[in-house]
């Protein structure tokens, strides 16, 4: 157009053109490098880091030892710490899954989710990269729950802690796909701190992380069998109470874990396949978000 | 258009006549009732620093965001190093850097983290990442605070960074828009002679959208934009020399009356600027004396300059660029943009 376009054209040419091709990002490439970014600014954020924890070992010592002795005693002569556990790690990952999954908003506001979808890149890696950043985490949060409970006075095995890690990351994969599919539709901070009141704390609380869920008013065991999270605690408390629960004799008033079906009583595997399902099912809706994001 | 395919015909480009980074035909939008881009044509050269000037909501960020694919036109089309914008848009993404208006670097992240990310999701070589990110910081000025949390950083050097980010991935058009809204004169001026380094250097094309005189003036070639059409694309120089001569500007206790005379007895069109008569006169030195002496009201203040993009912007539009009124239709265009930015 202009002489100096031409001139830098030329110069261009004679510094033996300094720019290099570039390809198409490969699916993998994407969904590393998404999920490393979510580790990255996970392990930089030391106060989320520790609030993390604070409050559930707040909750499993307080609750454990404070209401533990006015509660009658749960079948099979379990305490309610060691009842409790289970939840409490159940509830680390709940909501380092959801709130990992739905930094998504705080991506947009900042305007750095821009920058990841301009990039001509699959926006299912992304999701998926973002989906796993938040498991790793939670994954994590989950693990250190093991490796303080023995100063909690908790009785765990290693071999409890092998079975339940995979469990884990299961469900938190599943959490965070629900915390993704949620932070896509929002717009601010604001309103996932509502929507956290409004839907998080009750799904929460409506899981079997407090109290045994075979043992509730029937009013509350329709929410407590429609709340997708109900599928996941059970599973992590059979597997964390194995030993304690196979003590509880069968004509006990109630069983303390594994969620009853109109008289059907599912077994842990049938748990999984919920928890699969509403993964799959939140990944699909994730994905979907994520790709009519513009 | 296979993407590869028209990649290349983007970066090797040695066609005989002069090579066009970017080719616009009668693009469209229209958001509802309102065309907030109303059928624009421009070619843009290699290697060329061309500007969009006009007020907010003319509609240069929503033309640049269908450049970059970001909304899909109404009507026309535009291609980018030979990639058509509907057609291929993976394509045009990978040919373009963008700088937006609001920042979009991860403030958690440092400095060269940003960059590297950025070229991991561009599919850069891995051997290629870490020298292009150091080269880049170093040229930005960046280099020492590289390893720094970018929430640490000032205004401007995160505009800086963005611009780097930007160039990452050896883009043959790079976008700024409203590059340095908010910015101080001595950042802004830096942040241009980092973009023309940038040119001499790699040949990268800018396209910039501007509401800021000065900067303008710097480009290349300048298109002219009000109510969704470009209505001038030129040069700074020849859209001046289009209004002839200097501004003369003449003020006293009764401008309407001066006007009136300037009029009647000289047969000039004036305006009224800035509580001043202003009119464009060749010669205006030697004018001003003949004025004055025929001149009856009383004049407390006589001007003349050279005219500049303001003045040619005033004489394309009939209104200023800054402080103009808002029509209802800017509004609701402006508003429609808004809203559109929110969205994503």
């Amino acid at each position: 157009m202009t002489v100096s376009a031409e001139a830098t054209a030329e110069a261009r040419a004679a510094a033996g053109s300094p720019r290099r091709a570039t390809g198409r990002a490969g699916f993998l490439q994407v969904v590393r490098v998404i999920w490393l970014r979510e580790v990255l600014i996970y392990f930089r954020d030391r106060p989320r880091m520790i609030s993390a924890f604070t409050m559930p070992v707040i909750m499993l010592v307080m609750f454990g030892e404070g209401l533990g002795n006015s509660i009658a005693q749960l079948p099979g002569d379990i305490g309610y710490r060691q009842f409790i556990f289970p939840g409490m790690v159940a509830m680390i990952v709940l909501m380092n899954s959801v709130f990992s999954g739905v930094s998504i908003v705080t991506d947009r506001q900042f305007g750095f989710l821009r920058e990841i979808l301009v990039a001509p890149v699959s926006r299912t890696a992304i999701c998926i990269g973002k989906i796993s950043g938040g498991a790793t985490v939670a994954l994590v949060n989950g693990a250190v729950m093991f490796a303080i409970a023995p100063i909690l006075g908790i009785d765990i095995t290693i071999e409890v802690v092998a079975k339940l890690l995979p469990l884990i990351a299961l469900v938190s994969f599943m959490l965070t796909g629900l915390g993704v599919a949620l932070g896509s539709r929002l717009r601010s901070v604001e309103s996932f701190q509502m929507l956290s009141q409004v839907a998080i704390f009750p799904a929460m609380f409506l899981s079997g992380i407090f109290f045994p869920i075979n043992n509730v008013p029937a009013w509350m065991d329709v929410l407590v069998k429609i709340n997708p999270v109900t599928y996941a605690v059970a599973p992590i408390r059979e597997i964390a109470l194995s030993e304690q629960l196979a003590a509880v004799p069968a004509d006990a008033p109630f069983q303390i874990t594994h969620v009853e079906w109109f008289g059907y009583t599912l077994s842990t595997w049938e748990e999984l396949g919920v928890v699969l399902v509403f993964g799959a099912l939140m990944l699909t809706i994730a994905i979907r978000a994520i790709r009519t994001t513009e | 258009m296979s993407a590869a395919a028209c990649a290349q015909g983007g970066r090797g480009r040695k066609v005989e006549g002069m090579p066009s980074a970017v080719e616009v035909s009668g693009l469209t939008r229209r958001f509802g009732e309102i065309t907030a881009v109303d059928g624009v044509s421009f070619d843009v050269g290699e290697a060329e620093i061309f500007g969009f000037l006009g007020p907010n909501g003319a509609g240069k960020t929503t033309t640049i965001s269908m450049l970059c694919t970001l909304l899909r036109p109404t009507a026309g089309s535009a291609a980018i190093g030979g990639c058509d914008i509907v057609a291929d848009p993976a394509g045009v993404r990978r040919e373009i850097g963008i700088v937006f208006q609001d920042s979009t670097v991860d403030e958690r992240l440092t400095a060269r983290e940003n960059l590297v990310f950025h070229g991991e999701l561009f599919g850069m070589a891995r051997d290629d990442i870490r020298p292009r990110a150091g080269q880049l910081l170093e040229r930005v000025g960046l280099d020492e605070r590289a390893d720094d949390t970018v929430i640490t950083f000032s205004g401007g050097m995160r505009r800086r960074l963005e611009v780097a980010r930007g160039l990452m991935h050896w883009p043959s058009v790079l976008f700024l828009d409203e590059p340095t809204v908010g910015l101080d004169p001595q950042t802004r001026r830096s942040l241009w002679a980092y973009a023309r380094s940038m040119r001499e250097t790699e040949g990268v094309t800018i396209f910039l959208t501007t509401h800021y005189m000065d900067e303008a003036e710097a480009c290349d070639r300048v298109a002219v934009m009000d109510h969704g059409r470009i209505i001038a694309l030129d040069t700074p120089d020849r859209l001046k020399a289009r209004l002839g001569g200097d501004v003369v500007s003449i003020a006293g206790p009764d401008n309407e009356a001066l006007a009136r005379e300037v009029r009647e007895s000289f047969e000039i069109e004036p305006r009224m600027e800035n509580e001043a008569v202003e009119f464009n006169v060749e010669q205006g030195g030697d004018f001003v004396p003949v004025l004055l002496a025929r001149l009856n009201g009383e004049v407390r203040s006589v001007g003349i300059r050279a005219p500049t993009l303001e003045d040619v912007f005033v004489s394309l539009t009939g209104h200023q660029i800054r402080e103009q009124a808002f029509s209802e239709e800017d509004k609701m265009r402006s508003m429609q943009r808004m809203g559109f930015r929110r969205m994503r």
